[in-house]
């Protein structure tokens, strides 16, 4: 973000002040909510399945068809009887905190194709390490190898492009 | 598994409306601090990693179902972890977010997380029709 851009958030922060939430805390309540959702509250298996914003989704669209038609799309068993609904609840309190706040705003796509191509890519590299980055992370603290490798590559991937990023900017 | 579903919902909205008052992102972390070496994302990152780490064995001694353990990985799983886990930071920094930010961006009304998100999901069809079957017949 350039500094124009950093002051201009500043002032806008200051104009609608709201509830306002740091990155530790917000780390520390969705690790709990995780957690407890895994442990306490049925969404398993498989384990660490408490977020997980690409196999939740996964599970309600595959659900929601295998359920109007014929077909026998996979769903994790966590979702067999009736689906996570992750998706949908991040949707409404992210709407809520953001109507709350005064931040709720359309901003027309400049790139649609770009973005629903990036949509279709991490979404099928996240089917395919079984996590998008958030469970990554969770299967990583769970103790899971395959978590920690996917995981490691994942901030291998994110250095990258970074550096791409920022190397494509200072061209 | 009723139950589950209703604890997802709920997680789902206390981890949108935290998300959105945080602007929480797990790929921007890295990325923030890169370019700017602001570690307001970082921390809250290496946050949720240190207290599900410390929640998930101290919930099963509370009562909750432990960790059952997760398979030895092989070489072609790790492979399959090892590209994907690539692919989902790499395009994500390119998107703009993790999914979990693409999902909160959405929901505050920014148009290209909209389009995201459709192909997020038309990713499973293309997954399910093109990725696993070749995944399943090329690997062993």
């Amino acid at each position: 973000m350039s500094d124009a851009g950093r002051g201009r958030a500043v002032q806008e922060e200051r104009r609608r002040p709201g509830l306002r939430v740091s990155g530790i805390q917000a780390g520390v309540v969705m690790a709990l909510a995780a957690v407890a959702a895994g442990e306490f509250f049925e969404v398993r298996p498989p384990d660490a399945y408490g977020i997980c914003m690409a196999c939740h989704g996964r599970d309600l669209l595959d659900w929601l068809v295998n359920n109007w038609s014929s077909a026998r799309w996979p769903v994790s068993q966590a979702s067999l009887v009736f689906p996570l609904l992750t998706t949908v609840g991040v949707l409404i309190g992210g709407f809520t905190a953001a109507v709350l706040s005064g931040e709720f705003r359309w901003h027309r796509a400049r790139k649609p194709l770009k973005s629903f191509a990036y949509g279709v890519l991490v979404m099928n590299f996240a089917l395919l390490a079984a996590g998008c980055a958030t469970r990554l992370l969770l299967r990583t603290a769970a103790g899971d190898l395959l978590g920690l490798a996917g995981f490691a590559a994942m901030v291998v991937g994110v250095i990258l492009a970074t550096y791409w990023l920022r190397w494509r900017a200072l061209r | 598994m009723t139950v589950g579903a209703i604890a997802s919902l709920v997680v789902g909205v206390v981890i949108g409306f935290v998300g959105q008052r945080s602007r929480m992102c797990f790929v921007g972390g890295i990325r923030d601090y890169i370019l700017v070496r602001d570690t307001f994302l970082l921390k809250g990152m290496i946050a949720f990693g240190l207290v599900a780490w410390v929640a998930f064995p101290l919930g099963g001694l509370a009562g909750g179902v432990p960790i059952a353990g997760f398979g030895r990985p092989v070489f072609m799983t790790l492979l399959g972890s090892a590209i994907g886990g690539f692919g989902v930071g790499y395009v994500s920094i390119l998107a703009n977010g993790c999914p979990l930010r693409q999902h909160v961006l959405a929901s505050q009304g920014t148009g290209s997380s909209v389009y995201y998100l459709a192909g997020f999901f038309s990713g499973v069809v293309v997954f399910q029709s093109v990725v696993s079957p070749l995944a399943v017949r090329y690997l062993p």
